[in-house]
């Protein structure tokens, strides 16, 4: 059996491919909290702080999960993708691209949670349908773009993923 | 956005069941089981909820596990998410209104996260999954201290967000009997928008011969302190001959037997009308499947 004590504590965290570590106050410290506060890792967004939202999203072992939710030390030695972990190289990644190319982003708040989800989508299921891309985002809240952009952007991404593949 | 910080707590991963209970023991109530946690770290956090120790029991071998047996029934276990529910195809084929009712919640990530037996330990009223599995006469196994029990979902609510769980208790599975071969089913419920909890929700099983009710279960959320089984109407159908006015009849039972509030969702007179006209559908609906699965 594993316990922590309610002290502060040394974490590991295993984050876009890097091993970082945290000093926590204790094992009550949400995985949002560390990313944001401890690890500098702001492009994570906390927007309800109760499960809501879906703005927090992050992918643990490529699931993605309310980083408002979960506590950090649940996911020790997991992968944990946030949305700095996507670009690579300077490079955007393609829904990150098809994002900004369909005016998907307008306060950008809600925008990490959207890209992760998209992500997971689109391993699970390269060439989803509107209802498909409806329902994986009906956790996510975006107050500017009703949506109709978002939606747009992701069945563009995968059209450019799908072509990249072939 | 809340601003409040969680409280301080223990953490402990057990290994086994009974690990998990003796913990739950020592801490004598102020300690609570964590699972998907997309209920209890937001609750924690509201401090509508205390806790001096969190047991997740994620890495308990075993509690997510799905199994199948024909002519028997399906389990699953208190670390099987909702998702895992939401796509198997054998949930989907033999219990249509359970996965239904998994299906339309809006969240992904509260699925991917969330697990069935966590949404029934809520003991909210206005949970979809628990009508839907009552009505399919679903059990709990529950593990404690001085060993295991089964007890029926009908049974284990006793008040609002109350369960019959001792302290040093949790649910470890459910158990849902195969269903008759010519049996029938349906889930309605009725929300504001879609991301937000239901303001009522009617699941009903039954089966049929020959034109003759033989079985009839009907389960309500939301109009009661509990999710609450109907057993009058049950009864007024079971034996009779089915049709458009003994639908109707047991569905006016139905808005006799419950006892709604009004609340910023809805009016107790809604909920009522709702439940008569949700427990009509819901019973056209389920007959109409018997009928078809009948061979």
């Amino acid at each position: 059996m594993t316990k922590f004590e309610k002290s502060s504590l040394l974490l590991m965290l295993k984050v876009n491919g890097e091993e970082m570590q945290a000093l926590l106050e204790g094992p009550h410290v949400t995985l949002a909290d560390v990313l944001r506060n401890k690890l500098g890792l702001t492009g994570t967004k906390e927007a309800c702080r109760c499960g809501e939202c879906g703005s927090c999203t992050v992918l643990v072992d490529g699931t993605p999960m309310l980083s408002c939710s979960v506590l950090a030390v649940a996911v020790r030695g997991k992968e944990i993708t946030t949305i700095e972990g996507l670009a690579k190289g300077g490079e955007l990644h393609p829904i990150q691209q098809a994002f900004i190319d369909s005016g998907a982003i307008q306060c950008g708040f809600c925008s990490p949670g959207m890209i992760l989800m998209a992500k997971a989508l689109l391993e699970e299921n390269p060439d989803p349908t509107e209802l498909e891309i409806k329902e994986h985002i009906g956790g996510n809240l975006c107050r500017c773009t009703g949506y109709i952009k978002i939606i747009e952007a992701i069945q563009l991404a995968a059209k450019r993923m799908g072509k990249g593949a072939a | 956005m809340s601003t409040i910080q969680l409280k301080k707590f223990e953490y402990y991963e057990p290994d086994t069941v009974s690990e998990a209970a003796e913990l739950l023991k020592e801490y004598g109530g102020s300690a609570q089981i964590q699972a998907g946690g997309i209920d209890l770290i937001p609750r924690l956090r509201s401090g509508s909820i205390k806790a001096d120790a969190l047991v997740n029991i994620s890495n308990i071998p075993g509690l997510e596990e799905i199994r199948y047996t024909e002519g028997e029934g399906y389990r699953f276990g208190a670390m099987t998410r909702l998702r895992t529910l939401d796509f198997c195809p054998v949930l989907k084929a033999k219990y249509p209104a359970v996965q239904a009712a998994i299906h339309q919640i809006t969240s992904v990530q509260s699925k991917y996260m969330g697990t069935a037996v966590g949404n029934l330990c809520l003991a909210t009223p206005a949970s979809d999954v628990a009508p839907a599995l009552m009505a399919y006469d679903a059990e709990l196994t529950i593990a404690g201290t001085g060993g295991e029990r089964k007890q029926k979902l009908c049974d284990f609510y006793l008040d609002y967000r109350k369960t019959s769980l001792a302290q040093d208790e949790f649910v470890t599975g459910v158990f849902i009997p195969e269903p008759a071969a010519n049996a029938g089913d349906a889930f309605f419920n009725r929300v504001r928008t879609h991301a937000d909890i239901a303001k009522i929700t009617v699941a009903a099983v039954v089966t049929e011969k020959d034109g003759v009710c033989t079985d009839a279960k009907i389960a309500v959320g939301a109009a009661a302190p509990t999710v609450i089984r109907i057993a009058k109407a049950e009864d007024l159908l079971k034996g009779q001959k089915i049709g458009d006015d003994l639908f109707m009849a047991a569905a006016e039972e139905a808005e006799r037997a419950v006892a709604p509030i009004s609340d910023f969702r809805s009016t107790a007179e809604y909920r009522r009308e709702m439940t008569r006209m949700l427990t009509y559908r819901a019973l056209q609906e389920a007959f109409e499947r018997a009928e078809r699965s009948e061979r």
